[in-house]
């Protein structure tokens, strides 16, 4: 695991780089299995998909009509139609919330469960474990039925106190989608942050901390001080592990809409491209929106690429 | 150091995997040999309509007649456009013959996926198969696809609580609007949230009915160029009436599609307690809904068969069935349902799907279809339908029951959710007429297939 090494790498005391006795091309010639696998498996859609949208690709084509090439032209209908850029800016607010949201608790959870009696983490562990285990579909099952506006649980739990939320439909207000899209999707993410950063933070010496306790630091400055700035290259790659995964959420969002909301309210950029794609058909278009996702992808990506390049020039 | 470098590749490709999503169609051992006795054809059916009983006749006349055997594979309507589009045109992974809805006929058809049946076609039926969907997997005089089975929708009250409210089972269309408005303001048991008439504000199938109803259309076709007329007269006209219905008569929520209704007519629902005692008694909350017309097993008082499956009882006293009254004597046009059936354009064996096809129109399962509440595609056969109240209400709707345009791109407008977006934002327009302009925009290059 790439959290694992990074964290052993910042913990190990750096070591003298012995001479090398083997050429310098042994570790190139292991990775080429590596890149090899990646380029046929990923590549060959890649390219597909790079040429497709640069097609007229419909239902027809798909038959065996011949597909004309249109350069551009897909990209140019995409960027000048507002709709696009509606589910950008939803997609990308939805993902940083989430993300941020996400990693908030999932921190949270990491300093408790290495706060915690062991008997207690354990259960706090198993419990998080099958959060997380749950098959998406299932669990979106449930968590239909506690939404339901006429029978679901939430529903019946907050008319019980006395509000009145009587047949209130969740789904039906775009904001309130969301909200409810973001409970179950950071719902599904926690475990997997907290469980990373306890990993970390088992990195964190407590003699370390104890000589800071000593020294008189308060909590929250050996918090920022001396756990952050140990646990930060995990701290990094999970987030941007949150946004990658955020940025294309899927299933959550569409099955959600299968059971209410206005779709075109509600789509998200992954929604958006099924509806293209699958929906209508529209393969050319919704390839176009896909490579879209690609360069925004590895933008957010951006940040953390440098810095890892720049630590490797150290 | 090359560490990071792998880790950056791996994370280039993790994020390239997003995109890579792609599925693979349904795998069938179908193998072609010279002797019939080991080659089997593959017939996809939609979704569980289909029978087992009618299965297992077709499996088993379909070995008898040829000698080869037929697989079945049931396919979702969900995904079924999807599975159709990635497998019929792939030689090795094709259904041999293929279920789909009535209103993905055109689409595909225009596309040429599926084979020309036309010299099978006197030899099926001809001009006894129902005309409609005929002409919906044809294209220019060639025949494609051809009717499976129909069905069609019809009204199912609660005619206590109509009797309740003090209002008349009504005779014409606008007696109905009046009607369920009338049940709505009246609320005769004071349930909260109660609706005259359940109309989801999503549910463009049945709402189409009102267009339809006032002689309106949801597109024309001139010179092969299809133009959607939203915003014409007649339309426009059901469109108020339906702007009217969502307003005064139903209080379905505003994203609510077109399914399971029938669970608003019933008195109780499926929540209990340990005991199996119903504890939910609230659970009655329309007066009127409409529905295909097979609903009505799920529609009545709750019991258990032999086995100690769930099952309801229709109940005179309490509800009742009828096609949707037009304003002219006759029912009023629904929105069809049903299927058509095609053999794969790509299909190695397509002397035995036309054999499959001979048995499918043969008087024999046609009369099974009947008898399983499933509209028979042959005229000949209706009567097999029986005589009771479902199969009247069946026969009075669909005798004047509509398709929606047969265009090349009716399916890419069913696919992108656009009518169930229009009708959503009917009860709240201001100004319907703009409204409509603005979705006749939208839809007349999608319908086109541009």
């Amino acid at each position: 695991m790439t959290t694992q090494n990074l964290v052993l790498g910042q913990a190990d005391p750096p070591r003298q780089a012995r001479p090398r006795k083997k050429g310098r091309s042994t570790p190139y010639l292991l990775v080429i299995p590596a890149c090899g696998i990646l380029i046929l498996a990923l590549g060959y859609p890649l390219v597909w998909q790079f040429i497709t949208s640069m097609q007229r690709f419909g239902l027809s084509q798909q038959f065996g009509q011949p597909p004309e090439f249109v350069w551009f032209d897909n990209y140019v209908t995409l960027f000048t139609d507002p709709y696009m850029w509606t589910v950008v800016a939803r997609s990308l607010a939805f993902c940083l919330v989430t993300a941020a949201v996400t990693m908030a608790i999932g921190t949270l959870m990491a300093l408790l469960m290495n706060a915690v009696h062991t008997a207690v983490r354990i259960t706090l562990q198993i419990s998080m474990l099958l959060a997380w285990a749950m098959p998406v579909v299932a669990a979106m099952t449930v968590w239909n039925w506690l939404i339901d506006w006429r029978r679901g649980v939430l529903n019946s739990v907050l008319t019980g106190i006395g509000l009145d939320f009587q047949n209130h439909n969740w789904l039906a207000d775009p904001l309130s989608f969301f909200v409810v899209a973001m409970v179950i999707v950071v719902w599904m993410s926690v475990p997997f942050v907290a469980f990373s950063i306890y990993a970390g933070l088992t990195q964190v010496s407590t003699e370390v901390l104890e000589a800071a306790q000593l020294d008189g630091a308060t909590l929250s400055q050996r918090l920022r001080f001396i756990i952050v700035p140990i646990i930060r290259p995990v701290l990094a790659i999970i987030l941007l592990l949150q946004v990658i995964w955020d940025l294309r959420v899927f299933t959550q969002i569409r099955l959600l809409q299968d059971v209410g909301s206005i779709a075109s309210e509600t789509n998200l950029l992954g929604t958006y491209i099924y509806q293209l794609g699958v929906g209508s058909s529209d393969f050319a278009m919704a390839s176009a929106v896909s490579i879209f996702v690609l360069v925004l992808t590895v933008a957010l990506s951006w940040f953390y690429v440098r810095s890892m390049l720049k630590e490797d020039e150290s | 150091m090359t560490r990071k470098i792998v880790s950056l590749t791996a994370l280039a490709a993790a994020s390239a995997l997003v995109l890579a999503g792609c599925s693979s169609a349904a795998d069938d051992g179908a193998d072609a040999s010279s002797d019939n006795s080991d080659k089997s054809i593959t017939l996809w059916l939609a979704g569980g309509d289909t029978p087992d009983e009618l299965r297992d006749y077709l499996k088993k006349e379909f070995t008898a007649e040829t000698g080869a055997t037929l697989n079945i594979q049931q396919q979702d309507w969900g995904d079924l456009v999807t599975k159709l589009t990635t497998s019929l045109p792939d030689a090795n992974n094709t259904p041999d013959v293929a279920e789909l809805g009535n209103t993905q006929s055109s689409t595909f058809t225009n596309v040429g996926a599926f084979l020309d049946v036309s010299d099978l076609y006197e030899e099926l039926g001809g001009s006894k198969l129902l005309q409609s969907f005929v002409d919906a997997g044809k294209v220019g005089e060639k025949n494609y696809a051809l009717p499976y089975y129909f069905g069609s929708r019809a009204v199912f009250t609660r005619a206590d609580v109509w009797a309740a409210a003090g209002v008349e089972q009504p005779t014409t269309l606008d007696e109905f609007n009046a009607g369920v408005a009338a049940v709505n303001a009246a609320d005769p048991l004071g349930i909260p949230d109660f609706s005259g008439f359940y109309l989801g504000g999503q549910d463009w199938r049945n709402g189409i009915s009102w267009i339809f109803a006032n002689d309106g259309d949801l597109a024309t076709v001139k010179d092969g160029t299809w133009t959607s007329t939203l915003a014409s007269e007649n339309t426009l006209k059901g469109l108020a009436q339906l702007q009217e219905l969502y307003k005064s008569a139903s209080n379905a929520p505003n994203d609510a599609k077109d399914s399971n209704q029938y669970i608003y007519l019933n008195d109780s629902d499926e929540i209990k307690d340990a005991e199996g005692a119903v504890t939910s008694n609230t659970s009655l909350s329309a007066a009127t809904i409409m529905a295909p017309t097979w609903a009505h097993w799920s529609i009545g008082t709750l019991g258990a068969d032999a086995d100690g499956k769930a099952t309801r009882t229709w109940d005179d006293t309490k509800n009742a069935v009828f096609a949707l009254p037009g304003n002219d004597g006759k029912p009023a046009p629904v929105f069809a349902g049903g299927s058509n059936i095609g053999i794969s354009a790509t299909s190695k064996n397509p002397e035995l799907a036309k054999s499959l096809l001979k048995i499918i129109y043969s008087g024999e399962y046609q009369t099974m279809l009947g008898q399983n509440g499933l509209g028979p595609a042959n005229s000949d056969y209706v009567d097999s339908l029986g005589d009771d109240q479902f199969a009247e209400a069946l026969i009075a709707s669909a005798s004047n029951s509509k398709l929606t345009p047969a265009a090349p791109g009716w399916a890419t407008v069913e696919g992108s959710l656009v009518m169930e977006e229009f009708f959503s934002k009917i009860e709240g327009a201001t100004d319907l007429k703009a409204l409509a302009k603005e979705y006749d925009a939208k839809l007349t290059p999608m319908l086109n297939g541009e």
